[in-house]
């Protein structure tokens, strides 16, 4: 085997498509045979490969960003705890943030050691989000947790098996500790599958071209990425950028949690030191150093080059420090099962950071929320427990050339909505509206997009509603002189005509059966002045009943007689 | 005597069209340039020339089965009529939002295409009908009159969806709307999603709805221009639409259902080489249907073309029953270049039709894979009959273009632009195959299009699949396909039910589905045919939210559905296959009952004219197998090729508008049904 030579960029390239093919045919059967419909619907879940020293390699296309530095932190824990033993047969399990390089509870790590004869060569990695892992709350995702311990079940890197057997009792211990535990061992017998699938597969493309060659393809993977992404970062003007914002709160008091970011760019390197940023908080709100590292390579590869390869090789091309013990890199035993909010966050501040250095590609601020709700209770028609969890998307931020999209996940998470037929089948609930906000995309020469709006009430039964929203007191701002969009809100509107407004974290609330949930998701900011906004953009946010007359009469001067109303 | 059938394809670039005479087997061809401002002028046009090249007097033409893109390219370029929805009230941005998904998570610039129906043409009935198809809220007089008039303010409508949730399990508010639209502006086209797909998941049934009454004007008008040229060229002709579904239709029931000709062509190539695998016995085939920008592949068993139920087309999603093609951007004219990662892609962007590769000496100069293949002597510079002319100086150059920067010679340079091409096909392969629980070594490759012989065999290879056959006509298996095409219609009643539970609820939607075939077969076939029926029970584990279709053996009547215990077997089976893993005690429920009636129309494909005698080659020339030499390839004309003749490796196979390379070690053999099989 003569690896170099044949390592040509033509040879590269099939063999790449190669690897890619296995992560996703172990995506597509994680989606195929799962359970619940959290990966089913809203395809929660990530697939890669990784080499022998944890590099993440190869991601499925339709991974999530916020798994990939998961999956790394993942691996670097195997290696660290049981890099002696690792045999083939083994499946390795893990979810802590703090000890076993994950991002949140819900979010499991299968990973399976791949051996060419007795020697490692890599591992095949997946992660499902389980719509439930114990703890204090129904779906480990409520917001008002003050510790780690509250949010679920805490799982260091274990075996789940050993040489190719089932561990029973640890299989027993992990379900016992979950509610819904048919739907998790469903969930988890699929994650299983996918990694015998990628393990054989990958044992397949040893046979055909031998270790060296496979070793050779992981490391020039990397290099290429890496270079790829180098010179992604070269385009950059040199200098130094800084920006920060402010989340609502992280429901248990602490007010407008500030993130600091300094860039520091130069040729083709670049550095996000988030130094001066909030000491972790009480709250769930968190990250862990992976989820941070998570968002940022995200934002910057959403804004230089969209389509670079998702592996290790971003990673080594962007230095990160976060202050230890703060809100962008936290230690146990604080809590983090809403870091997807948070990493929002981040993925607003660097485009804001960015904004004089990338004019073309900044976007107005989004959403910036991973706006959830979950409705629990049991139903009158079966007796039995349900839990309905949602997220919902909002508005998208202005853009250099065209208005933000409306009512559309945003930046790191692009999860699916349950079908209305679908929720009210299953589960004893009707969604009474589902629709864009009013006046809630910010204005500008191109506005942000529109927050969503869904109602939702309980039929014969009270249940219990439990919501997170961000950018529900803080707006998502304008950008280039847009404006900023609308916040969201959480309200319990009465039948006789009352409504009760929401903290934007909503715990443990009583939904009683003559009353509706109302969810309202934020818009975004707008992009460039309004004053620059087209007549006929206007006239067309008028007709379509988006946009109220006195909203657009207050926003956009009236420069003309050509912006009369249109309907 | 009516004795004719004729096939006619529509692709881009050429009208394609097979003839069979089903009392002589005598088969006829012909090919000529599409005209794509009006498809049906070179159809009339195709047709007379066909006439007057064979003989064939339009009397004589007792059917024209019709494969259209008019649906497909009108939903590309966003051309239809401008459409009005009616939806339940606080629904009206549903059609919007969609799935609430973006096309691509990295890219901040790129949206899924706007609703085709603009907001403020979306308007909100009071009604709502619940989860058991109870009404909840009646929809009433006042409502309808309201809505009637609120159209009355819309410009320029052209054809109203109606949207309604759960009208799958109860239709009645839909169809009133219906009813009261059509009383009070005949000029409108209408769409019912009760009609269109009567099936569970709003916003697919109702995007499909939406695409139906977008097209519906377009594709109308098309149908009856057709009609009325058809009527005058071939005046005893049954006219035949053939659907995304493997089927065929009437142009009536094409004009009023237009969106189930969204994927028409690709869907008839299918079916022809389902039947041409027949005819070999092969039931077990994978397509490689390789044209000029792209390559559609897909999975046939038992001698069946696999069914998708949703897909997405131009970025709009349609729920209906599709034959499952899966398509990538790589086909002849794709464009080989440098990545910014330093490596070497092809394709999706492509040469098309205009300018072409550079061998065809129209103006292109990029390297495609049509020159790699020249440069490598797979394909000859000739084509046979002496027509088109290939470039191999022109051809050289444009490889040139890419080889010199990466430091290789112009053959290395040819052999991985052909071999990156054929890993992007490897891969669709794999996502119609593997990552649906079928291993593609179990089937065989079947190549067609103008370049799907070109790559079989390095294809066939990567995926370790060792036999390969290779249709008489691989250039005009569409038409072909449209020949033996059967007319079909789908339908679907969604009765969500537990197995365990009494199944009256499927009992019932059976019955439903007996009365709809019923009337299909009065109002398409006057009431008098051989139907052949065929149930698909929609089933998943409780909590599961994807459904499995599990294929119910009835005998050939309804009504008479296995025992509980046999229909749980068959859930199991399939979910073994598809997924890997069975859970023997998990609750499973019945979503939706499908059932499919086929009225065979067609002849078994025919032989035609068949050779015979001695063969020899009708010249030789040198082909790059790999780097080190070329090696001296005898040159056939498949025409030559009786029953029965065996071709060693190297050679090269050349016929009107393909080319099939053997590769040395390889033997082909021609085969009874003059299909070409290859043992690699």
């Amino acid at each position: 085997m003569t690896g170099a030579t044949e390592l040509d960029p033509i040879a590269l390239e099939i063999s790449w498509n190669g690897l890619k093919s296995i992560a996703d045919e172990c995506f597509l059967t994680i989606m195929r045979s799962a359970f619940s419909t959290n990966i089913k619907e809203r395809h929660d879940h990530s697939t890669a490969i990784a080499d022998a020293d944890g590099r993440l390699i190869v991601q499925a296309e339709r991974a999530l960003p916020i798994h990939l530095a998961s999956m790394s932190g993942l691996m670097r824990c195997i290696l660290d705890s049981h890099g002696d033993s690792i045999a083939p047969g083994d499946i390795f399990i893990g979810n802590d943030p703090h000890v076993a390089g994950g991002t949140h509870l819900p979010d499991i790590n299968l990973a399976m050691p791949v051996f060419d004869g007795d020697r490692l060569v890599g591992f095949v990695a997946n992660i499902v989000h389980h719509a439930d892992v114990g703890g204090a709350a129904v779906g480990s995702m409520s917001g008002g947790l003050d510790e780690i311990y509250k949010e679920g079940l805490r799982i260091p890197i274990v075996r789940l098996f050993r040489r190719g057997e089932l561990v029973d009792d640890m299989m027993h211990l992990l379900l016992l500790n979950m509610r819904l535990p048919d739907e998790r061992k469903g969930d988890l017998n699929a994650q299983i599958a996918a990694a015998k699938l990628g393990c054989r597969r990958l044992e397949d493309f040893l046979q055909a071209h031998g270790r060296d060659y496979l070793l050779a393809v992981f490391d020039e993977i990397v290099a290429r990425t890496n270079r790829r992404m180098r010179i992604a970062i070269q385009t950059l003007p040199d200098g130094q950028y800084s920006f920060s914002d402010v989340m609502d709160d992280d429901g248990l008091g602490t007010k407008d949690i500030l993130i600091n970011l300094h860039i520091v760019k130069q040729d083709d390197r670049i550095a996000f030191d988030f130094d001066g940023s909030e000491a972790q908080v009480p709250g769930n709100f968190n990250l862990t150093l992976n989820a941070t590292q998570s968002a940022v390579c995200f934002a910057l590869k959403a804004l230089l080059d969209p389509d670079v390869p998702n592996n290790q090789g971003i990673f080594d091309a962007i230095e990160i420090n976060a202050p230890v013990g703060s809100v962008v890199n936290c230690v146990a035993p604080a809590a983090v099962a809403l870091r997807a909010n948070t990493c929002q966050r981040i993925v607003d501040i660097v485009i804001g950071a960015l904004a004089e250095a990338l004019p073309q590609q900044v976007t107005g601020a989004a959403n910036g929320a991973n706006t959830s709700a979950v409705f629990a209770g049991i139903d009158p028609a079966t007796g039995q427990q349900y839990v309905y969890l949602e997220t919902l998307g909002g508005g998208m931020g202005g853009r250099a050339t065209k208005d933000g999209k409306d009512g559309v996940q945003v930046n790191i998470t692009n999860t699916s909505n349950l079908p209305v037929e679908a929720i009210e089948m299953e589960y004893p609930l009707r969604v009474e509206e589902y629709a864009l906000v009013e006046d809630s995309g910010g204005a500008g020469q191109h506005r942000g997009g529109m927050g969503i709006r869904r109602s939702i009430r309980p039929i014969g039964h009270d249940c219990e509603f439990n919501g997170v929203g961000e950018r529900f007191r803080n707006q998502p701002w304008g950008i280039h002189g847009g404006e900023p969009g609308s916040t969201g809100r959480f309200m319990i509107r009465h039948d006789d005509g009352g409504v009760m407004p929401l903290p934007p974290k909503a715990t443990g609330v009583r939904l009683m059966r003559d009353s509706v949930a109302v969810i309202e998701t934020p818009g975004a900011g707008g992009y460039g002045p309004p004053d620059l906004r087209s007549d006929e953009a206007v006239a067309q946010d008028r007709k379509s009943g988006k946009f109220s007359n006195a909203y657009l009469n207050q926003h956009y001067s009236i420069s003309t007689g050509s912006r009369k109303s249109g309907s | 005597m009516a004795d004719w059938i004729i096939g006619v394809d529509v692709g881009g670039t050429f009208t394609d069209f097979s003839a069979r005479n089903v009392v002589t087997g005598e088969a006829q061809i012909h090919k000529r340039p599409s005209t794509p401002d009006d498809p049906s002028r070179a159809i009339v046009e195709g047709l007379n020339e066909l006439k007057q090249k064979t003989g064939i007097v339009g009397s004589e033409i007792a059917r024209l089965a019709h494969g259209t893109t008019v649906a497909t390219n009108a939903l590309l370029q966003r051309r239809g009529g401008k459409v009005a929805v009616a939806t339940t009230k606080g629904f009206r941005d549903l059609l919007e939002i969609g799935r609430q998904v973006r096309p691509k998570i990295y890219d901040l610039q790129a949206d899924a295409p706007p609703p085709l129906a603009a907001r403020s043409d979306r308007l909100e009935v009071d009604e709502r009908i619940g989860a058991r198809g109870e009404v909840i809220s009646a929809l009433e007089d006042d409502s309808l009159d309201e809505l009637v008039c609120e159209l009355r303010t819309l410009e320029d409508i052209d054809s109203v969806a109606i949207c309604l949730l759960f009208s799958f399990l109860n239709p009645e508010h839909e169809q009133k709307l219906v009813k009261a639209i059509g009383k009070a502006r005949p000029d409108l086209f209408v769409s019912a999603s009760s009609d269109v797909q009567p099936e569970f998941r709003e916003y697919e049934r109702f995007s499909t709805t939406l695409i139906n009454a977008f097209l519906q004007p377009e594709v109308g008008r098309y149908m009856s221009r057709l009609k009325s040229n058809i009527a005058e060229a071939a005046p005893e002709a049954r006219l035949g639409i053939f659907q995304s579904s493997g089927g065929l239709m009437s142009a009536d029931r094409a004009s009023a259902f237009p969106v189930r000709t969204a994927l028409s062509g690709p869907a008839a190539g299918a079916v022809g080489a389902a039947a041409a695998g027949a005819l070999s016995s092969i039931g077990s085939i994978i397509t490689l249907d390789m044209g000029g920008t792209s390559t559609d592949v897909c999975l046939i068993r038992d001698g069946k073309t696999e069914i998708a139920n949703v897909r997405e087309i131009a970025g709009f999603r349609i729920r209906l029953p599709m034959v499952d093609i899966h398509t990538v951007g790589a086909g002849g004219g794709s464009i080989a270049h440098i990545g910014t990662d330093g490596l070497m892609k092809v394709g999706p962007e492509s040469a098309g039709a205009v300018p072409g590769p550079a061998c065809y000496g129209r103006g292109g100069n990029e390297p495609t894979v049509s020159d790699a293949n020249v440069v490598l002597g797979r394909l000859p510079t000739t084509l046979a009959d002496g027509g088109l002319l290939l470039d191999q100086g022109k051809a050289e150059d444009a490889v040139r273009k890419i080889a010199e920067p990466m430091g290789i010679s112009v053959i290395k340079a040819s052999l991985g632009i052909v071999g990156i091409v054929n890993s992007n096909m490897t891969r669709a392969i794999r996502a119609v195959s593997t990552e649906r629980g079928h291993d593609p070594r179990a089937f065989t490759l079947m190549p067609f299009g103008g370049a799907g012989g070109l790559h079989v065999t390095d294809v066939a290879a990567s995926l370790g699949v060792s036999r390969i056959i290779v249709p008489p006509t691989p250039g005009i298996l569409c038409a072909e396909g449209l020949i033996v095409s059967d007319l079909q219609e789908n339908f679907v009643v969604t009765c969500r039910t537990s197995l365990d539970g009494p199944l009256d609820a499927v009992e019932a939607a059976v019955q439903t589905l007996t009365e709809k075939s019923e009337d299909w077969v009065v109002a398409e076939l006057d009431g008098d045919a051989t139907v052949r029926k065929s149930v698909t029970l929609d089933m998943r584990y409780v909590g599961q939210n994807y459904e499995l279709p599990v294929n119910i053996e009835t005998g050939n009547g309804l009504g008479n559905l296995p025992e509980r215990q046999v229909l749980k077997a068959l859930f199991f089976a399939e979910h073994q296959r598809s997924y890997g893993h069975v859970d023997q005690d998990a609750p499973i429920e019945i979503i939706n009952v499908r059932l499919k009636c086929e009225c065979p129309l067609g002849q078994p494909m025919g032989l035609g004219s068949m050779p015979s005698g001695p063969f020899a080659a009708k010249g030789a020339q040198d082909v790059w197998f790999d780097e080190e030499a070329p090696v001296p390839t005898a040159i056939y004309e498949r025409g030559d090729l009786p029953a029965g003749a065996v071709i060693e490796g190297p050679a090269i196979i050349a016929q009107f508008d393909t080319t099939t390379v053997i590769p040395p070690a390889a033997t082909a053999t021609v085969d009874a049904a003059l299909n070409l099989a290859v043992e690699i």
